[in-house]
């Protein structure tokens, strides 16, 4: 046990870092991985030899999960691969403003002005209808390796 | 076309005996007419397509399926069933159909010397083949082919009860026709490879078949005995050994004849070797046979090891279609070892030697040859070995094959036993792999697994039998003796009193090699934990001796603390956890088996606890490696939860107690994380499904209480939520996950509900115990809004949630009274959208919750209390009141729409007590159908037959057994009278 402690102490303060390394084999369908510097979901996990009694190793179908486009990758199931650290926030969205820019309330009551909204037509009028007719809504911003996109919406209520 | 089933089947019969017979002899008068210009001329004349479809129609005649024949021997079957094998023992083989016309056709097939005028045919095209117009695939040759073929199937009451004499002269007049065809097998197969077609060959392979389908193998074998000194089965033996030559030789992926002939001939010996009524005994083959099969035996384990060894070449490219060939393979492997247990004292030794000539030349070879080819001949080896010896389980202990027990008559000591050297010799091979040197040379994963799967299935059978100790009480006669000793040599010494022991820790030790050194190999680990461990636990004298191994307690200490353990995939790793819980089984006592489960878990459950408790978690949480403990260590909790059994109950109950707060905690942190969610609601499904039936009143409640914070909590983060990508891949993928987990959080209710039927509580009855149903319609409260009718057409989801939805409405109407109005419009509403679903299942539910609840309702309003009070009534959204609405729409359904005549039944015993409730809307609603009614005999018509609903047959106004019956006799005939017209206007 107190190695594992260990283990997860040393990482916790490596927080900063955007990806982790981890054996290829463990890498699960739904699960994240980098592929071609790009953060995937995968979608698809499957497994073969290199020949006849050579070692297995797996094949990664990929989407990326910031602009959707699908990728592919074979490694040895015992190697490291690297795998994505993704986070997701939720944020209440105070307001929308003239050139397409987001002003979300953070948990210690700042603002985050920084995002712009989302292009996908659907979500994009979900928000804007949405926020048009005064209800109060809650969005989630998922973000890895230096990129951040609106991925989720909520809506928690209407505005008494 | 509109008219019965039984015209249909009047047509067939007066077919099958007034005619068939007739067109028959029309057919074979026909072609022999012509018979006598064909064989006089040389050339071909016009009569030659006379006679080719005079053969076509009386072969086709001959595939008719006699009806008439079987019936009438059910009752005389047993007169000659020496010869005649029973249809199920034959039907198996579904290309071989059986020709029993019955006695009838007795003159025209047999005694008429039929059969010899059309060998004296072909014998004689046979003649022509080298003339011009001539060849041996040339239509007529083809189909007497096709009609000889036809006639060997032949069996059934068209033979008179001689004791099988008739038809014994029959197959051999057939067998002395056909063998010039295959006879000798070693020029004929030479001639096709030399280009001559094969299609005669093939269809000589197949006559064979026909004829071992309708025999015994006895008197397969005498049939060529009185033409030939040799028996069938030697003919049999020799022509298929030339065929796997071919095969041999040359060696593609393509389907050549060799192919084809091969799976024939291999047909013919599980024909003839599968034992006949299922009690496992194969009929011993006489000497000559043995021998047949032993040449085969050898000659097939030669052909596919030099297949192996040339497959290495060619590289893994087709490795989809290597999967998909397995099962074809694994048929074709069962075949081959009922050969081998025909002859198994020969073929075992011989298995012997092919293994230590293969040890050898690894062991001589390391680090100069390179050793693949032998790596996949001793691969095929161990799987031919495999099915020779034992048998595969199915769910039992399978036992020794008979061959093996009986056969091995004069052996005495154990350690020469024949199967004890061949299972000795591959074991202390399997030991060498240990050796990481040795490993990291020859035992690449893909031989590996072979092991294993070998290890598996050896063990199965082998090791610690529990038979050892009965055998001791089985009496033999004299004659007998000498093979029961032999027997209890075999039986007992990998038993646990000899061997056993020493064997089953080498097994174990394997197996946790296999797990630490293999990283990143899910099938082989796959293998170990699904075949090889789960077979260790699952006998009870397994277990005693493994908890007592040393071996098997550093397996669990890895297990708890070996980090690459920690890498195994999810399947797996519940697997393993699931074997340890279950060994706990072989302790002596309860205590120590709960004790001996806290020691497995409680790393998992302090990690749990101490992650939750974290101040930064919520950032901590997000991290990859973070996630994948969390995810190994639920995935290993769920292995636990679902291995729990009364002995360890205690300790897997207290697992789950003590990551409860931090369960709560996890599911809100990996919100977005659906995988991990996931996850976790299959764990408490799994722990609450094995835990809720033992626990006491206190227990319950706090388990309820966390089960329904669960339920509020996935409900809050769920409800609402729009989730967006831009890939439909990945939202497609976001549904079928927020399919999973709905469908986990129904089962999850389910299971609460199976507390009121199933409860092993020591309480009394009903202490203070929490109301199951307000629960149960609280959960579902909770989870309905989730469910959109996008998700319902889920079919998994939908039958689960409507098979519990009419569960509470059938058990607990009164509780589903008490709800409040929205909840309440809620299940109407899908109870309604269920009537209409195109699942029969799903609308036959639907009926009985309404049935259900009309008849609460109707008995409660006789009693003179209120029912469902304001609900029936109507109000708010529903101003009519559910009853009349589903009276309403029930009615519409049954007189209008499309359904399957099975819900008929489903559908009286609803409505009924629907019509008892709103009379007046019944009257109402018939009124207004009458009047719709333009034409004044219909209507009349309609009006008798509503009125006959609802009086014929003395139905009362009461809901009893008989009533409901009257009732659905009335339905059924309203429908017959009035649906026609109804329907049609």
């Amino acid at each position: 046990m107190s190695d594992e402690e260990h283990h997860f102490e040393s990482k916790a303060d490596a927080g900063a870092s955007k990806t982790y390394p981890q054996q290829a084999g463990t890498i699960r369908k739904n699960g994240y991985i980098v592929i071609k510097a790009r953060p995937c979901k995968v979608v698809e996990v499957s497994t073969s030899k290199t020949g006849k009694h050579g070692h297995a190793k797996c094949h990664f179908v990929g989407i990326d999960i910031f602009n959707g486009k699908k990728l592919e990758d074979i490694v040895p199931s015992s190697h490291n691969c690297d795998v994505p650290h993704v986070n997701r926030a939720d944020y209440q969205l105070i307001d929308i403003s003239e050139d397409g820019f987001v002003s979300l309330l953070t948990e210690n009551g700042n603002t985050k002005d920084d995002l712009k909204l989302p292009t996908d037509e659907n979500l994009l009028s979900q928000i804007k209808d949405g926020f048009a007719e005064g209800k109060e809504l809650v969005v989630t911003v998922m973000s890895a390796m230096g990129e951040e996109q609106i991925c989720a919406l909520k809506d928690i209520g209407s505005k008494n | 076309m509109g008219l019965p089933r039984e015209f249909h089947e009047q047509c067939r019969t007066s077919l099958e005996l007034n005619y068939l017979k007739t067109f028959y002899f029309w057919a074979r008068d026909a072609a022999l007419s012509v018979t006598n210009k064909i064989i006089e001329s040389d050339a071909v004349i016009p009569e030659v397509k006379v006679c080719t479809a005079a053969l076509r129609l009386m072969l086709q005649i001959l595939n008719w399926e006699f009806r008439h024949d079987t019936n009438s021997t059910k009752a005389s079957i047993n007169v000659f069933s020496a010869v005649v094998r029973h249809d199920n023992a034959s039907s198996k083989r579904s290309e071989c159909v059986l020709v029993q016309p019955g006695p009838a056709w007795c003159d025209v097939l047999i005694s008429s010397g039929h059969v010899g005028w059309l060998l004296g045919l072909y014998a004689a095209l046979r003649q022509k083949f080298s003339c011009k117009g001539y060849w041996l695939d040339c239509p007529i040759a083809v189909s007497a082919r096709k009609l000889i073929v036809q006639f060997c199937s032949l069996t059934g009451s068209i033979f008179a009860s001689d004791n099988g004499k008739m038809q014994e002269n029959h197959m051999l007049q057939l067998l002395s026709g056909i063998l010039q065809w295959i006879d000798p097998p070693d020029v004929v197969s030479k001639a096709i490879e030399e280009g001559k077609c094969e299609s005669e060959m093939l269809d000589g392979c197949r006559a064979l078949l026909s004829i071992a389908t309708v025999t015994t193998h006895f008197v397969f074998d005498q049939l060529l005995k009185a033409i030939r000194p040799f028996g069938t089965l030697t003919l049999l033996s020799t022509l298929m050994c030339e065929v796997v030559k071919v095969l041999m030789t040359n060696n593609t992926d393509e389907e050549t004849w060799s192919w084809e002939a091969r799976d024939i001939l291999l047909d013919t010996w599980t024909i003839l070797l599968v034992p006949m009524d299922g009690s496992g005994g194969n009929a011993l083959l006489p000497p000559e046979g043995k021998h047949a099969a032993a040449n085969i035996f050898a000659m097939i384990v030669e052909s596919e090891l030099k297949v192996a060894s040339a497959s290495v070449a060619n590289d893994d490219g087709d490795s989809d279609y290597l999967q998909a060939s397995i099962s074809a393979m694994d048929e074709r492997l069962s075949s081959y070892a009922l050969i081998a247990r025909a002859a198994i004292d020969i073929t075992i030794p011989l298995l012997t030697r092919h293994f230590s000539e293969r040890f050898v030349r690894l062991d001589q070879g390391r680090g100069i040859i390179d050793p693949t080819e032998t790596l996949e001949e001793l691969y095929s080896l161990l799987l031919i070995t495999g099915h020779v010896l034992a048998d595969e389980g199915d769910g039992e202990t399978p036992l020794v094959p008979t061959a093996i027990q009986t056969d091995f008559v004069d052996i005495v000591e154990a350690e020469k036993h024949p199967v004890v050297v061949l299972s000795a010799s591959i074991i202390r091979f399997a030991e060498q792999s240990m050796d990481p040197e040795v490993r990291a040379t020859v035992f690449s994963p893909r031989l590996m697994e072979a092991v294993i799967w070998f290890l598996a299935r050896w063990s199965h059978t082998y090791l610690m039998p529990l038979e050892e100790s009965k055998c001791h009480l089985s009496h033999g006669y004299d004659h007998q003796h000498q093979s029961i000793h032999s027997r209890k040599a075999l039986l007992s010494f990998f038993g646990e009193h000899n061997q056993g022991q020493i064997v089953l820790n080498i097994i174990v030790r394997i197996s946790t090699m296999t797990l630490m050194s293999y990283p990143g190999e899910k099938d082989l680990q796959g293998l170990t934990c699904h075949h090889l461990l789960h077979t260790l636990v699952r006998r009870k004298n397994i277990c005693h001796k493994l908890v007592s191994l040393d071996s098997w307690r550093d397996l669990a200490n890895a297990f708890i603390n070996e980090k690459v353990l920690f890498l195994l995939s999810s399947a797996n790793q519940r697997s393993l956890a699931q074997t340890l819980v279950l060994s706990a089984s072989g302790l002596r006592n309860s205590e120590a088996s709960n004790q001996y489960v806290r020691g497995l878990m409680v790393h998992m459950t302090t990690y749990l606890v101490e992650l939750s408790n974290k101040k930064n978690l919520k950032s901590v949480a997000q991290q990859p490696d973070i996630i994948m403990s969390v995810s190994c260590f639920l995935e290993r909790l769920r292995g636990a939860a679902s291995a729990a059994e009364p002995r360890t109950q205690r300790a897997v109950y207290e697992m789950g107690i003590s990551v409860m707060n931090p369960v709560l905690l996890l599911l809100e942190v990996y919100k977005h994380e659906s995988a991990v969610i996931y996850l976790l609601l299959k764990f408490i499904v799994d722990w609450v499904d094995g835990q809720i039936s033992y626990l006491e009143a206190q227990e319950t409640a706090s388990v309820i209480d966390f089960c329904m914070r669960l339920l509020q909590l996935y409900s809050s983060h769920n409800i609402g939520k729009i989730s967006i990508s831009l890939s439909s891949t990945l939202l497609s993928e976001a549904k079928t996950e927020k399919y999973k987990d709905l469908r986990a959080l129904l089962q999850l209710l389910s299971s609460l509900c199976s507390k009121d039927l199933v409860d092993f509580s020591s309480d009394s009855i009903e202490v203070e115990g929490t109301n199951i149903s307000q629960v149960v319609y609280f959960g579902l409260h909770i989870v309905t809004p989730l469910i959109s009718l996008e998700l319902l057409k889920y079919p998994k989801l939908c039958h689960d949630y409507f098979s519990l939805l009419s569960h509470i409405l059938e058990v607990y109407p009164e509780t589903f009274a008490q709800l409040n109005s929205d909840a309440f419009a809620h299940i109407v509403g899908t109870l309604d959208f269920g009537l209409h679903h195109q699942d029969l299942e799903v609308v036959n539910m639907c009926l009985g919750a309404l049935k259900a609840l009309a008849s609460y309702h109707y008995r409660k309003m006789c009693a003179g209390k209120t029912g469902l009070g304001s609900h029936a009534a109507g109000h708010g959204n529903f101003p009519e009141g559910i009853f009349s609405r589903f009276l309403r729409s029930l009615l519409q359904l049954l007189l209008f729409e499309d359904y399957s005549p099975d819900l008929v039944s489903a559908a009286a015993d609803a409505l009924l007590p629907l019509i008892l409730c709103e009379q007046g809307v019944y009257q109402r609603l018939g009124n207004e159908l009458i009047e719709r009614q333009a034409n004044p005999m219909l209507k009349s018509r309609l009006a008798n037959a509503l009125h006959s609903l609802t009086s014929s047959n003395h139905l009362s106004s009461t809901l009893d057994r008989v009533n409901y019956q009257r009732f659905r006799k009335n339905l059924n005939s309203l429908l017959i009278e009035v649906r026609g017209f109804l329907r049609t206007m």
